[in-house]
């Protein structure tokens, strides 16, 4: 319609500008963000689960969810150190970034384990 | 078998001993000229040696064979029975009763009640299982017999029969009180029913009455129902119907009253109706059973053969019901009838048969007891369906009414409350007439180990899953991140 720009006008107009400015991320950091979108999806199923039959094994659910926001946190920490528009990173090799994240995953995955009782 | 003769032709006195038969311990009431050890070897002199050793050994062994002889666990009849009466003439009067007791096995000892040789123990054991007293004016026993010992003798677990009459002195009415029993406290009442008193060709003043309101027990009173009324004379008492240790198993009817037939009523009677009771019985705690009865006339031949009708009713009866009613409690209160015992408790876990010292919660667990019933002459099991079993730790955590195999087994299994401590299986069976049982074995329950939980729990299976998909996903990512282009 060619009336004021109405609100509905204005949402669409940004997420079209959002959607051309993501397209033009790279593959890896796209990979990245898909995997922090599965994990939090993974908590979110945890928490509805916990809503419906109560938080009987407090520590199972605990632990699954922290699975879930800590590899979030971590995923969100590797694309933050290997996005070459971020200057604070300049000089940090992704190899660097990518062995932290691995070495973080792993001691994550051990208290997970251990807690999942 | 063992003579001991006296030597001399005036007055043998034999006391001969054979097995366990008919062995008189009043030997120290025999002169000791009569017991002479017989032999024909020996001279005098030696003889007289002999004769003390011999008296003493004959005198212990007779003190432990008289005990031996008493109310035992295996065998709770009594056998021994002291009875007290007033006046001699109670032997023949009352006869019937007397030889019926003597014909179903008990040993009467009859003495005076101002006897100075009537001792209930010597050396600390009691000497006798059961003690009647027939004796109601007397104002003071002989020996060392007074209200305390009488009370100390049924604090023993031993039993009682008191018979009061109209002429019921302080001392019997205070062995009554002290028992449960409130014999009227005007000395001169008796009790009186002029509509349902006892017909007969004088006219009387219906202090002779026909009583039929007996209590509905099977246990105190028979399995045969007794017909005839029970001709009743004497005081009469009331129980506090408070204590449930006492029963009335003969009272009066709605038309009792008790007072002085002779004066003029000036004031209502404290006692009257049904809360008179003719005939009590008190089962103690300890088992000890005590029949008080306000008429001693009630055992009486007389009454026993007399016919009987009640005023109002048509129905003569030729015979009352003194004889039938009088046999049956006396079959009750000497232990020959509704006497349980419960042995061989024991309880183990199901598929198990050793008892374990500890059981855990949650477990499942069998109980057992045995519980047999005392039919005169031998252990009869005991067939119920109300006795129960209490898992118990201040208050029964589990409840369960055991079933029997008829056989006096009684089983019941349950499962070990989700609680831990230290519980006890307790059976409390207390049935009216029926001696009291009391068992308590206790038992502790403990927690889980810590590798007794299950090993997963299902609920968290979802929690399980996301876990191991994070991971399996951090994999895969790194495989993907690593080789993509």
């Amino acid at each position: 319609m060619g009336k004021s720009p109405t609100t509905k006008d204005d949402a669409q107009a940004l997420f079209h500008s959002l959607r051309s400015a993501y397209s033009a991320t790279p593959t890896n950091l796209k990979i990245i963000d898909l995997y922090v979108v599965f994990a939090v999806f993974i908590a979110l199923i945890q928490v509805v689960y916990m809503a419906v039959v109560g938080s009987f094994p407090f520590n199972s659910f605990l632990s699954g969810v922290l699975s879930c926001v800590g590899t979030a946190v971590l995923a969100v920490c590797l694309r933050i150190q290997v996005n070459k528009e971020n200057k604070e990173f300049k000089d940090l090799p992704p190899e660097h970034a990518f062995a932290d994240f691995v070495l973080c995953n792993l001691v994550l995955h051990l208290v997970i384990m251990n807690f999942l009782g | 078998m063992l003579v001991v003769g006296g030597n001399d032709g005036s007055d043998g006195g034999m006391v001969v001993v054979e097995g366990m038969s008919t062995w008189q311990y009043h030997l120290n009431l025999q002169s000791p000229n009569t017991s002479q050890l017989r032999s024909r070897t020996l001279n005098p002199n030696q003889n007289m040696e002999k004769f003390s050793i011999a008296t003493v050994f004959i005198a212990s062994i007779s003190l432990l064979l008289a005990l031996t002889r008493s109310f035992s666990v295996e065998n709770p009849t009594d056998r021994r029975i002291l009875v007290l009466l007033d006046d001699l003439a109670l032997k023949s009067s009352h006869s019937i009763f007397f030889t019926s007791l003597q014909a179903r096995g008990f040993e009467l000892d009859f003495k005076l009640s101002d006897d100075p040789k009537i001792a209930l123990q010597r050396y600390g054991q009691h000497l006798y299982d059961g003690l009647i007293l027939f004796s109601p004016t007397t104002e003071r026993f002989g020996g060392s017999l007074d209200v305390a010992a009488i009370l100390d003798f049924v604090d023993s677990g031993k039993d009682l029969i008191v018979a009061a009459d109209a002429s019921a002195s302080d001392l019997i009415r205070n062995i009554a009180a002290e028992c449960g029993v409130d014999f009227d406290e005007d000395p001169s009442a008796v009790v009186i029913d002029h509509g349902s008193y006892a017909v007969s060709e004088t006219e009387g003043d219906h202090t002779l009455i026909a009583a039929d309101d007996f209590i509905y027990s099977d246990v105190l009173l028979g399995s045969t129902k007794i017909e005839a009324p029970v001709l009743f004379k004497g005081i009469g008492h009331s129980v506090n119907p408070a204590n449930s240790l006492v029963l009335k198993v003969l009272s009066a009817s709605q038309s009792a009253y008790s007072a002085n037939p002779k004066s003029k009523l000036s004031s209502p009677p404290s006692l009257s109706g049904s809360s008179i009771s003719l005939v009590s019985v008190v089962q103690a705690r300890n088992n000890a059973r005590f029949v008080f009865s306000g008429s001693l006339d009630l055992f009486s031949n007389k009454f026993f053969k007399s016919p009987v009708q009640k005023a109002g009713s048509s129905n003569k009866y030729a015979k009352s019901g003194n004889e039938q009613f009088v046999t049956e409690l006396s079959k009750w209160v000497f232990h020959e009838r509704g006497h349980l015992k419960a042995v061989n408790v024991r309880h183990h876990r199901v598929g198990e048969t050793d008892e374990p010292a500890i059981y855990r919660i949650n477990d499942d667990l069998q109980y057992s007891v045995e519980i047999y019933e005392w039919s005169g002459s031998s252990w009869e099991p005991y067939v119920a369906n109300d006795v129960q079993v209490q898992f118990y730790m201040m208050s029964p955590y589990v409840l369960k009414t055991m079933s029997t195999n008829k056989k006096g087994l009684f089983h019941a299994s349950f499962k070990v409350p989700d609680v831990y401590g230290v519980f006890q299986f307790k059976v409390e069976y207390q049935r009216l007439g029926y001696t009291s049982l009391s068992l308590a074995k206790q038992i502790p329950v403990r927690p889980f180990r810590h590798n007794e939980y299950e090993r997963f729990i299902p609920t968290a299976f979802p929690y399980y899953g996301a876990s191991f998909s994070t991971m399996a996903a951090f994999l895969i990512f790194s495989f993907v991140y690593l080789y993509s282009k």
